[in-house]
């Protein structure tokens, strides 16, 4: 079953008066399931294309269904409810909140859906005891190295059992090894059923994911399903 | 699916202690405003209480009073004085009145006895007298009715002149030589005091001054003190002030009838002067109410400032949240919430510092000033208040940011 499917998705940006085209007729089919890397130069698009599919952002035309659901012309206030319960993120610079314990950023997702302190609690050292950081729910983020950071952002989340995790340079501010571990975590959640997406431009990186798609000029170069 | 109302105060609560000192300076106008409109009201109803106190001591609101009226033009004839005979009309037309209070004072008149003497206010009254003050003699009697259509060469003494001119002799059915009349004594007052709560500059016996009176029947003092002197103020007392409202429109026409027509007195009364007295305390609260609104308002702007500037600091944050679903609404309340918390702290600060500052105050100028609970009521109301309304702009900002742009932000 697909979890995501686009067609003919198109984003336009006004820089100034001049019309930029971000996304110039993305089409995109994910499986439930799959693990995905989307990879292209700077300026390619991934970026757009990954805060649509983030339903960060929403197209300028063409549509986009997420979990069967067409997201694409849902009204902003809609979109906030979605990210909380079927989207995941991961940033390339963790983006935990500096004054918030890792306790209290893993359960910052639970309490935007309503649960309540205890359970938020319950669910989120469930969560960080599977990332191994079950000794660190005190600490702040700046206390943390980076490797253990990311893993409280992974944390995050999933910690409301999203339908996708999407990761954005995942690995871009970790050393090698501790980019390896992170890996490591999302080859894990992708073995345990989760439908993982990953933008990157490290081939490396990309070449963990059962799929790479290349994405040139606004436009899906490879990697299409069909191929 | 909403953020509660206690996440987001835990939420505010937080980023206030993370940002102490910020959130002081930030709270200092609010502060301000807070405590200078808690100390203008308690001066002010300090000074009302106190000034209330002393009306009732000196007769309450039901008093009427007839004077000259200056406003009238006496070169159009007629006097405003009225005879014995003139009183006794105006008597015979006012049985509801409690006590009617004519007097003619004879000031520095000089009374001996047995080589001693004592210089001070007599005055002529009549029997109504001891109502219209609430004063009454602590021995012997006041004159009575018989007393004034007599002229009875009689006396009472107020006690710091009967202490004065007689030491530790008593008395009562002694006679003290007036002018050329010899007057027996046939009672003593009792001894007036009114201390000002305050104490200091004003303090001792306020009321002193009515110790040192002394009285004698009207009918007296006008035919034989001080002969052919007329009356030119009558007092009367009635049961209420409503009762005195309705007297004071009734005798106007009663005086302009006795005087042809010619409106020579003016009739008044306490609670019009009341009236009058806390319209001039409206205004004066209002001005200085005034200067504290500006201050709030100052206030408000600045807290205003302050949160548009902590927003643009954490616009990533607020990305953050957006991208983990926060909705708008929710980065709308915990930002409206911060602001009313910081603002609700700075009405608890005034209203500490305005009230150690009234301790100060009273203790040095020797005023009491009253702050009530209702006063501490408004002040976090106020204070509330403005963080609700200053806060609106900032919050609203902060919930219109767009996710990808805050996510992006450095």
């Amino acid at each position: 079953m697909e979890i995501i499917k686009t067609q003919s998705l198109i984003k336009d940006y006004l820089l100034g008066k001049v019309r930029v085209r971000a996304l110039a007729g993305i089409e995109l089919s994910i499986i439930n399931g799959e693990f995905v890397a989307i990879m292209g130069p700077s300026g390619s698009g991934k970026s757009t294309l990954m805060h649509i599919i983030g339903c960060l952002d929403s197209p300028s035309a063409g549509e986009y269904y997420l979990d069967g659901d067409l997201v694409s012309k849902l009204p902003k206030s809609a979109l906030a409810g979605i990210r909380n319960r079927k989207i995941g993120f991961v940033f390339q610079s963790f983006n935990l909140l500096p004054h918030l314990n890792v306790l209290k950023n893993v359960e910052l997702p639970l309490m935007y859906s309503g649960l309540s302190a205890r359970k938020r609690k319950e669910q989120a050292s469930r969560i960080l005891d599977s990332v191994g950081l079950s000794d660190r729910l005190k600490h702040r983020p700046n206390e943390l190295s980076g490797g253990q950071r990311q893993r409280v952002a992974i944390a995050r989340a999933i910690v409301n059992n999203p339908s996708i995790l999407l990761a954005d340079e995942p690995t871009g501010n970790l050393d090698s090894g501790a980019g390896g571990d992170i890996l490591e975590i999302f080859n894990d959640l992708h073995k345990a059923g989760n439908t993982v997406i990953m933008v990157t431009h490290d081939r490396a990186v990309a070449e963990r994911a059962d799929r790479i798609i290349e994405i040139r000029d606004g436009m899906i170069h490879n990697g299409d399903l069909a191929d | 699916m909403a953020i509660s109302l206690t996440e987001s105060l835990q939420i505010g609560v937080n980023d206030i202690m993370m940002r102490k000192v910020r959130s002081l300076i930030t709270v200092f106008g609010i502060v301000l405003g807070v405590m200078s409109i808690m100390v203008v009201l308690a001066i002010i109803n300090g000074m009302n209480k106190s000034t209330m106190s002393w009306m009732q001591e000196r007769g309450g609101t039901n008093k009427v009073e007839v004077e000259r009226n200056w406003d009238y033009d006496f070169r159009q004839g007629g006097y405003a004085a009225l005879t014995l005979a003139e009183l006794n009309q105006i008597r015979g037309q006012l049985p509801e009145a409690v006590a009617i209070g004519p007097s003619i004072t004879a000031w520095g008149t000089t009374m001996q006895y047995k080589g001693f003497s004592y210089t001070d206010q007599v005055i002529g009254v009549l029997p109504d007298h001891q109502q219209m003050e609430s004063w009454y003699p602590e021995t012997g009697r006041f004159f009575n009715e018989i007393d004034l259509r007599e002229n009875a060469n009689v006396i009472v003494l107020g006690s710091s002149v009967a202490k004065d001119l007689f030491k530790a002799e008593n008395p009562l059915g002694q006679s003290v030589m007036l002018k050329d009349q010899m007057l027996t004594v046939i009672g003593i007052m009792k001894e007036k005091a009114w201390e000002n709560p305050g104490g200091g500059a004003f303090g001792g016996n306020a009321l002193e001054y009515m110790n040192r009176q002394s009285f004698v029947p009207l009918s007296t003092m006008m035919n034989k003190i001080e002969a052919g002197s007329l009356i030119r103020s009558i007092q009367i007392l009635a049961k209420s002030p409503e009762d005195a409202l309705a007297i004071q429109k009734k005798l106007g026409p009663i005086l302009l009838r006795i005087k042809n027509g010619r409106p020579v007195f003016r009739v008044s009364s306490a609670q019009e002067t009341m009236q009058q007295m806390k319209q001039n305390s409206k205004i004066f609260s209002m001005i200085f109410i005034m200067i504290g609104m500006i201050s709030l308002l100052v206030g408000g702007i600045v807290i205003m400032n302050i949160m548009l500037a902590s927003i643009k600091e954490r616009t990533r944050e607020i990305g953050v949240r957006l991208a983990i679903g926060a909705r708008r609404t929710d980065i709308f309340v915990q930002f409206l919430v911060q602001t009313v918390l910081i603002t609700g702290l700075g009405g608890v600060f005034g209203i500490i510092l305005g009230y150690s500052i009234l301790d100060l105050v009273s203790g040095y100028l020797g005023m009491p000033m009253l702050a009530g609970p209702q006063m501490i009521l408004v002040s976090l109301l106020v204070s509330v208040g403005v963080g609700l309304i200053f806060g609106i702009v900032p919050a609203v900002k902060a919930s219109n940011l767009d996710p990808v742009m805050a996510l992006r932000d450095e």
